[in-house]
């Protein structure tokens, strides 16, 4: 999305924030929520490690807190970061004190992963790969890269300090990068043998 | 060559995010959870500005400052006094202007 239309986008958000407010135009904040829900239910569906039930439920918690708290967004940041953030304390919320957490905690322990037996599509090692990236690092690379969240968006969204997304952003794709040439260097081996 | 770069990298992880996911009935369900919007009372801010405008009516009344100035305006003279008063509410009403329009522009 260019810049324009990314500005238009916001001024659109911003004036169906202000009908929802001025009016309590419930209709208002159903078109906001109508933009803006495909994004927010697939950052958590993400972050939920594919648990689409508990990511509509989540979805659902921030939309509420949305409606409730609206008088305290400021366009400081855009509407759709702003509900990102939302979602992400409603995610992290719910960390501690449901049992998926821990279930999905065990994988992150794993820094180094073998080159698989057999070459694989590099879309599924990807998958795979980015499962061994530490929580941090694929909290900020699904931020700043699926989601298209600038870097000081990101930081906002996940409420760290701005270098420390750098930093996860860099060492998860340097990660990725050294596991996928060694997949994919095995992998061209392979074809010429 | 088989090395894979950083923008490789970008491409193949906005690859793999499926996108947006559909609505499938969703804003339905979360509108019918809506609760109604709390109307906020507006008394404690009509309060707050009346108590305000009294406590500093009754400061300024004791003050020597505003009684000079308040003379010389009745009289029609142009003292010091008068002035800096005049300023002085000038001012504030100024700076109140710019909030409000600060305000309504974040709104």
């Amino acid at each position: 999305m260019c810049v324009a239309d990314s500005a238009a986008e916001a001024r659109i958000d911003r004036t169906l924030v202000a009908r929802a407010l001025l009016g309590h135009d419930r209709r208002a904040f159903e078109q906001l929520m109508r933009r803006h829900q495909g994004m927010v239910r697939a950052q958590l569906c993400r972050l939920l490690h594919g648990d689409a039930a508990a990511a509509d439920d989540l979805a659902q918690e921030t939309f509420l807190l949305a409606w409730r708290k609206l008088d305290q967004f400021r366009s400081e940041a855009r509407f759709s970061t702003w509900l990102h953030r939302i979602a992400y304390a409603c995610f992290l919320q719910a960390c501690r004190t449901k049992s998926w957490a821990a279930r999905h905690a065990q994988d992150d322990g794993m820094e180094l992963l073998p080159a698989p037996a057999q070459a694989m599509d590099l879309r599924l090692d990807l998958a795979r790969a980015m499962r061994h990236l530490s929580t941090a690092e694929q909290t900020v690379l699904l931020h700043c890269v699926q989601l298209g969240l600038s870097h000081e968006e990101a930081a906002y969204v996940l409420a760290m300090p701005l270098g420390t997304v750098k930093t996860h952003a860099t060492r998860g794709k340097a990660k990725l990068k050294t596991w996928l040439s060694a997949w994919h260097e095995a992998a061209g081996e392979e074809r010429v043998l | 060559m088989n090395s894979i770069h950083d923008d490789d990298i970008d491409v193949l992880l906005r690859q793999s995010f499926d996108g947006p996911t559909p609505d499938a009935g969703f804003c339905d369900r979360v509108m019918q959870q809506l609760p109604a919007r709390r109307r906020r009372s507006a008394w404690p801010l009509a309060a707050g500005v009346l108590v305000g405008a009294v406590l500093c009516s009754l400061s300024l009344f004791t003050s020597p400052l505003w009684r000079a100035a308040w003379h010389g305006w009745l009289v029609g003279e142009w003292s010091t006094s008068t002035i800096i008063t005049l300023s002085m509410m000038g001012g504030m009403s100024l700076l109140a202007l710019g909030w409000t329009l600060a305000e309504a522009d974040d709104h």
